[in-house]
C-alpha cells in the first residue's frame, strides 16, 4: 500500500502520454488508451519501484474507471433532450430509425450466426448498433466538415442512437443485473428499470421548477459537491434495485437536463468527464490480456464487416430519403461508423453480469479496429465514393434525375 | 438572400446562407467561441472552395468591417446604430435643403426636434466637428445625431432634404 499514490500516478503518466501521442497523430485518444492499457496489463514488467502491472492500485484503478462511466453518461443524459430531436424533425428520425433497426438486427443475425447464446447475443447487437459521438464530433470538427449538408442528419442520427442506447442499457440492465432466468423473472427487471425510468421522466417533467428552486445556488463550491453528490448517491442508489449505476446517472443527467441550470451542470462535468473518461479507457485495457484477443480476432473482424456494410446501407438509405446527393449519403455512413466509448460501456455491462468473458477482446479489438477504420473511411470518403460510383453508376442516375427535373419545369412553364 | 439556422449537438450553431448571386455561404460558431466560414463551389453546393477559421475577436473586428462600423462605403447615404429606442443616424446634407446656411442654434434643433447633433463632418474638410449653436450647417455636409427613430426622420424630411 506504501506506493500506492504513486502507481496511480504512474498510470495517469501512462495515460498522459497516450492522450499527447493521441493528439499528436490527431487521433481520438480512446483506441489509444485501450492500447496502453492493454500493453501494461497484469503481464507488464516490474521495473524497480515502478510496477506496471498496477497490481496493487488495480481496485483504485477500476473504481476511478467506474467514475468515468458515470460521468460519461450522466453527460449524455444533460445533452440529451426530447425536445431537441422532436425540433431536428423528420428526417432525422426515420435516418435514426433505419440505422439503429438495420445495426441492430444484423448484429442479432450475426451473434447467432456465430453460435452466441441469447444474452451474449443481443448484448452484441447492442454494442454494434451505438456509434461513438465523441468521435464522430471530433472527426467531423477536425475534417472541417460541420458546414456540409449532411452535417445535420450526422448529429441527429447520433443523438437517436444515443437515445437508443439509453433504453438499451435500461432494459438490459434489468435483464442481466437481476439474475432471474425465468421469463416471469426478467420481465419483472425489465418493467422494474422501465418503470424507474418513467420515474425520472416524471420528475424531469413535474420536478423542475422546484429543482430550479433548489439548485439556485450562488457558490460554485457547494453547487459542485450538491450535484456529485446527488449523482453518485442516485448511481448508488439504483444498484440496489438492479439497474446499472450507469443508467442511474444517464437519467439523473436527463432529469437535470429539463432545469435551468444545465449549462452550468455541463459546465461543470466536463473537464470531469474528459479526466476519469480516460482512466475509463486505460482501466478497460488493463482488464485484457493479449493472449485472449488472438481468440477473438475473427470474431471481431466479421462484426466489423457487417457493421461497415450496415452502416454504408443505413447511411445512404437515410441520406437519399432526406434528399441529399450521393455523394453527402456516402459520407453519412462512412463517418458514423466510428465506434468507442459507448459500445464499451455495453460490453462493460455484460462482464459485470457474467456474460462470456469473451466480450471484452472482442469488443476491444473491434473498437480499436473501427476506431481507427471510421475517421480513415470518413477522410477518404471522396475516393471511395469513386470508387463505389464505378460500380453503382450514381453519377449517371444523378444525371437522368436531373434531366426528368428540367423536362418538369419545362412542362410547368408550358 | 436565404439564410437557413440549424443547431449542431455538441458541435455548435450553422447559418447556411444562399446569397442573390447564387453564392452558398456557410458559418458555423463552434461552442468554444471559434467561428467557421466556409464558401461552396456554385456548380456543387456539396463541394467546399474555401474555408476561413476565426477566433472569437477576430470574428466581431470582422463583423466590424463588413457591417460598415469602420469603414461606411461612400455610395450609402445613412448608417443606423441603435440603443435600444435611441439611433445614431448620419444624414448628408441635400443641397438647397431648408437648413443650409443656418446656424444649429438658430435652427434651435434639440428644442424643435429632440434631437442631439452630435458631430458634424464638414464637407470640404473631410474632418469631424464637435458642432456648438454657432456651427454653420452647408450643402453637403454630414450630420451625425443622434435620437428617437420618429424624431430623426423629421427632421431629415423638414430641414435637412431637398423638398422639391
Amino acid at each position: 500500500m506504501n506506493h500506492l499514490v504513486f502507481e496511480v500516478g504512474t498510470a495517469l503518466v501512462l495515460v498522459a502520454i497516450g492522450s499527447i501521442i493521441a493528439n499528436k497523430l490527431n487521433f481520438s485518444i480512446i483506441p489509444f488508451l485501450i492500447v496502453i492499457g492493454m500493453l501494461v496489463g497484469p503481464h507488464a514488467p516490474t521495473i524497480g519501484i515502478i510496477d506496471l502491472t498496477f497490481i496493487q492500485s488495480n481496485e483504485i484503478i477500476q473504481f476511478l474507471g467506474r467514475i468515468g462511466v458515470l460521468f460519461l453518461l450522466f453527460y449524455l443524459g444533460l445533452e440529451f433532450s426530447v425536445g431537441k430531436l422532436i425540433k431536428s424533425g423528420k428526417n432525422i428520425v426515420v435516418g435514426g430509425s433505419i440505422y439503429v433497426t438495420m445495426n441492430f438486427v444484423l448484429g442479432l443475425v450475426y451473434g447467432k450466426a456465430v453460435g452466441m447464446p441469447w444474452m451474449e447475443t443481443l448484448l452484441i447487437a447492442g454494442l454494434l448498433s451505438v456509434s461513438s459521438s465523441a468521435i464522430v464530433a471530433k472527426v467531423l470538427v477536425d475534417l472541417r466538415r460541420t458546414a456540409n449538408p449532411e452535417t445535420e442528419l450526422i448529429l441527429g442520427m447520433i443523438l437517436f442512437d444515443d437515445i437508443f442506447l439509453a433504453l438499451f442499457l435500461t432494459t438490459m440492465s434489468g435483464v442481466l443485473l437481476a439474475g432471474s432466468t425465468s421469463f416471469f423473472g426478467i420481465s419483472l427487471s425489465v418493467l422494474t428499470s422501465v418503470a424507474y425510468m418513467l420515474l425520472f421522466f416524471v420528475i424531469a417533467r413535474k420536478g423542475a421548477p422546484l429543482l430550479n428552486k433548489w439548485l439556485n445556488i450562488k457558490s460554485d463550491e457547494i453547487f459542485i459537491i450538491v450535484i456529485f453528490a446527488i449523482l453518485f448517491f442516485v448511481a448508488g442508489f439504483s444498484e440496489t434495485l438492479h439497474v446499472a449505476e450507469a443508467i442511474g446517472a444517464l437519467l439523473l443527467g436527463l432529469v437535470f437536463s429539463e432545469t435551468e441550470h444545465r449549462d452550468r451542470i455541463e459546465h461543470l462535468v466536463v473537464p470531469f468527464r474528459d479526466f476519469f473518461g480516460a482512466i475509463f479507457f486505460f482501466s478497460f485495457g488493463l482488464t485484457i490480456e493479449p493472449s485472449t484477443l488472438i481468440h477473438a480476432f475473427w470474431l471481431s473482424l466479421g462484426a466489423v464487416i457487417v457493421t461497415l456494410l450496415a452502416n454504408m446501407v443505413a447511411g445512404m438509405i437515410a441520406g437519399r430519403k432526406a434528399g441529399l446527393s450521393y455523394k453527402a449519403s456516402t459520407n453519412i455512413g462512412l463517418t458514423i461508423t466510428a465506434r468507442g466509448e459507448f459500445s464499451i460501456i455495453v460490453a462493460n455491462l455484460g462482464i459485470t453480469a457474467g456474460l462470456n468473458p469473451i466480450l471484452t477482446p472482442f469488443t476491444a479489438l473491434y473498437v480499436l479496429m473501427l476506431a481507427i477504420l471510421g475517421p480513415l473511411f470518413a477522410k477518404e470518403s471522396k475516393t471511395i465514393y469513386k470508387l463505389l460510383n464505378k460500380v453503382f453508376k450514381w453519377d449517371k442516375k444523378l444525371a437522368k434525375e436531373k434531366e426528368k427535373q428540367k423536362e418538369r419545369v419545362e412542362v410547368a412553364e408550358k | 438572400m436565404n439564410i437557413r439556422e440549424s443547431e449542431l449537438p455538441g458541435i455548435g450553431y450553422k447559418f447556411e446562407i444562399i446569397t442573390r448571386n447564387k453564392d452558398k455561404l456557410v458559418i458555423v460558431i463552434h461552442d468554444d467561441g471559434r467561428r467557421e466560414i466556409y464558401h461552396f463551389d456554385a456548380e456543387d453546393y456539396d463541394e467546399v472552395v474555401s474555408s476561413v477559421t476565426l477566433s472569437d475577436q477576430e470574428a466581431r473586428q470582422i463583423a466590424g468591417i463588413i457591417g460598415g462600423m469602420a469603414y461606411k462605403p461612400k455610395a450609402l447615404e445613412t448608417i443606423e446604430f441603435a440603443f435600444d429606442d435611441l439611433i445614431i443616424e448620419w444624414f448628408q446634407v441635400e443641397p438647397n435643403a431648408p437648413a443650409v446656411n443656418q446656424k444649429i442654434g438658430e435652427l434651435d434643433i434639440r428644442n424643435r426636434f429632440g434631437v442631439t447633433v452630435i458631430a458634424i463632418k464638414k464637407k470640404h474638410s473631410q474632418k469631424s466637428h464637435n458642432p456648438g449653436p454657432n456651427t454653420l450647417i452647408e450643402a453637403g455636409d454630414t450630420l451625425i445625431m443622434s435620437g428617437e427613430r420618429q424624431q430623426i426622420k423629421e427632421i431629415i424630411s423638414h430641414l435637412l432634404s431637398n423638398k422639391e
